[in-house]
């Protein structure tokens, strides 16, 4: 069974180092060699005067750092093995192949959650590591406990994360459960990001007595920060981390397997899912047919959503900075807007790239009696709609506290949203819908002139709504870029 | 008679770094009525030939007439005409049959009576009925062959592609699949297929084309491919031709 799980975990393990590599898989190996080891020194430069500032501080600013990356690390180590488990039992992949050959349903398993493990802390990593090094070089070798500290999260993550993935298969069923599960993963994912906006907007007084409390109940407090004192090196913490880290992967690995080969024959035998009861509406009008397709398939892939909805909720903070600190006014209308404005840009670029680029039968498509332009204009007439309706409430809450606000964030997030579909439009490289995250990755060029468009109608949206006449200035770029970036000019 | 299908001196190149042209000066008419299969080893062109008259590729060269229409000026109104299946149906996972074929519909713009009418009828026909309402996302390759041939012809068409229609297919399914490829054949439109079954080419084509390197080694009825020989199979003169070409 050893040789198994060991050839496993190194066939995943493979296979997501050449999922995070995708776009070198193309390069000769020493020029990828290259591009590696370049990135890593170059992460390693960046990290020495972090390093050299964290040292410069008093003792209790490393505990302020590492608590805040354990907040955003161990959500994710959960969220990310457990939507993952999710897709692996609805896509199948290798997984009839594996449950058919000899190697037992336990090694599969146990090999997966390692591979996941991994995976799941991989990312923080990549960030952290270098951090850990260069602060270990320059004296303090406690930050070397970081990579144990991180390993650990990852097993712990993934054992829950396995946990409540295959509950939800058992109690919804594996359809339901996938939909519901990348929601639960994507919130247990920002969450950090959430809790750390609710801690903000608590009150003073429930916010001091919470920290009493948890002052006052030693127990509760030194169980909450064990992963904080294994990652700054306290040895005692680090082997109690480790050590819950190895009984979660062995329970998990012991009480789940069987649970795991169960789901898995259950998501091969589930039906597939019902569509809607509602009466099909035939239509003669082509606008009207593809508008309908775009709109059914966003809105029945709610990971896509979810994703797209975390991205617009990680802008909120900025907002919310800007009016806590008083900046632009203190006036949270003012400090709203230019945030509504950047997400309506952000939504409005990845819907019309997952309709432009994202389309699932394009040769299809394309031998329909119809212009290449008519399709192209029913699809982003698809996109409008929804961030129209998105943005709907945050304008209607906004008119409430400032109408001139509101009307400047309405009429900007629509040039936004104009803007960033455009950019998609004329920039289309297609790939598969659910890459729309990474579709940033395809070209940086795209993604750089799709920030700095963002940021254009960000500050002439804020201008604007402090009654500047400058807020010109930023409009007038945003056309000239949109102008400089049309096909045949921008070579990405 | 306008043909159903011309192609004059069509050709096509992918880029010089690959020698030969992928379809070099092919000539072929096939008129309403007819089933004719396209038959060919791997990289004879067969597929381009199909992707350049569907309009999914630029030609180099050549004239290609839909009903008279010429497809390379004017490909709006000859894709009216044409229906195409490629070998790997593209479907919206999402999406269950009827959504698709309403989408289909729509995107030949058929009268929205008629395409509930039609699909109604098609996916009776296709033995397709009580998945009309399940998602595509868990079809068998089979069935999602049937849904796309369903989407293929809701609008009727004058002209349909088929590159290899019955992979993937049971028995009683291939055998629905043919019985509507001839009711549709006996409607006046025609049929230009591809298959790598050869016996499937022999049993229901009217005419055999065989393309060897981007042009027509031999076309006409099976008989006359065998001529003399009696006794031999499709396979034989097929085998026959593409060695010698």
């Amino acid at each position: 069974m050893l040789v198994a799980f060991a050839r496993l975990v190194a066939l995943d393990l493979t296979l997501s180092w050449r999922s995070l590599a995708g776009p070198l898989q193309d390069k000769p190996s020493h020029v990828r060699w290259a591009l590696g080891v370049g990135l890593a020194l170059a992460l390693h430069l960046v990290a020495w005067p972090v390093g050299l500032y964290l040292g410069a501080r008093e003792s209790g600013f490393d505990t302020v750092v590492v608590r805040a990356g354990v907040m955003f690390v161990l959500p994710w180590a959960v969220a990310s093995p457990m939507s993952a488990l999710t897709r692996v039992l609805a896509q199948r992949g290798d997984l009839d192949l594996l449950l058919a050959s000899p190697v037992s349903p336990r090694a599969t398993f146990t090999a997966r959650l390692l591979a996941l493990g991994l995976e799941g802390v991989s990312p923080a990593a990549m960030l952290l590591a270098p951090l850990a090094n260069v602060c270990a070089l320059q004296g303090r070798p406690h930050w070397l406990a970081l990579y144990p500290a991180l390993l650990a999260a990852g097993l712990i993550g993934a054992s829950f994360g396995a946990g409540l993935a295959l509950a939800l298969a058992f109690a919804l069923g594996p359809r339901r459960a996938r939909v519901v599960s990348q929601l639960m993963a994507a919130a247990i994912g920002g969450s950090a990001a959430l809790a750390a906006q609710a801690a903000a907007f608590l009150p003073e007084g429930v916010r001091d007595r919470v920290f009493s409390f948890l002052q006052a109940a030693p127990n509760a407090l030194a169980l909450l920060t064990l992963p904080e004192r294994a990652a700054l090196g306290e040895p005692a913490a680090l082997a109690q981390w480790a050590f819950a880290a190895l009984v979660a992967f062995a329970l998990a690995g012991l009480m789940l397997s069987g649970a795991f080969a169960r789901a898995a024959l259950l998501a091969a035998g589930a039906p597939a899912a019902a569509g809607s009861d509602r009466t099909t509406r035939f239509t003669a009008d082509l606008g009207a047919a593809l508008r309908r397709k775009e709109r059914r398939l966003l809105w029945r892939d709610p990971w896509l959503l979810s994703q797209m909805g975390l991205q617009a909720l990680y802008t909120l903070p900025i907002a919310f900075i800007l009016w806590r600190n008083g900046g632009v006014t203190a006036q949270p209308g003012v400090a709203f807007a230019p945030t509504l404005v950047v997400i309506a840009g952000q939504l409005s670029a990845s819907l019309a790239w997952i309709a432009l680029c994202g389309e699932e039968a394009p040769d299809f498509v394309a031998t329909a009696p119809a212009t290449r332009r008519q399709v192209e204009r029913a699809k982003i007439a698809a996109v409008a709609l929804p961030v129209a309706l998105l943005m709907a409430a945050p304008l209607a809450a906004l008119a409430w506290a400032s109408l001139y606000a509101a009307t400047v964030a309405g009429l900007c997030a629509a040039g936004a949203g104009a803007s960033g579909a455009l950019l998609m439009l004329w920039r289309q490289a297609p790939a598969r819908r659910g890459l729309v995250l990474r579709r940033h990755s395809q070209s940086k060029l795209v993604a750089l002139v799709e920030h700095w468009l963002s940021l254009c109608w960000a500050g002439a949206t804020g201008m604007a709504a402090l009654g500047h006449v400058a807020a010109i200035a930023p409009l007038g770029l945003a056309a000239l870029t949109l102008w400089l970036a049309r096909p045949a000019r921008v070579s990405a | 008679m306008t043909p159903a299908l011309e192609l004059r001196s069509l050709c096509k190149s992918f880029g010089k770094s690959f020698g030969k042209p992928a379809v070099d000066g092919l000539d072929l008419t096939v008129q309403p009525g007819e089933v004719y299969a396209l038959l060919g080893p791997n990289g004879a062109g067969k597929t381009t030939t199909l992707r350049m008259i569907a309009g999914l590729l630029p030609a180099d060269a050549g004239e290609i007439r839909v009903f008279g229409v010429d497809a390379r000026r004017h490909p709006v109104e000859a894709k009216r005409l044409v229906a195409w299946l490629p070998d790997e149906p593209q479907l919206y996972d999402k999406l269950d049959p009827l959504e698709y074929l309403e989408f289909v519909a729509g995107l030949w713009s058929v009268a929205p009576a008629l395409a509930r009418a039609r699909a109604d009828e098609l996916l009776e026909s296709l033995g397709l009925s009580e998945q009309r309402r399940q998602r595509c996302e868990g079809f068998s390759k089979g069935m999602r062959q049937k849904v796309a041939l369903a989407g293929a012809l809701i609008h009727e068409p004058c002209l349909l592609m088929l590159d290899e229609p019955l992979t993937g297919l049971d028995a009683g399914s291939a055998r629905q699949v043919k019985d509507i490829l001839a009711a549709r054949v006996q409607a006046g439109a025609a049929i230009v297929l591809t298959t790598h079954i050869l016996e499937v080419a022999e049993r229901i084509a009217t005419r055999i084309g065989i393309l060897s390197r981007g042009r027509l080694a031999a076309e006409g009825t099976f008989a006359a491919l065998r001529g003399e020989r009696a006794g031999a199979t499709l396979e034989d003169v097929f085998l026959d031709l593409t060695r010698a070409a």
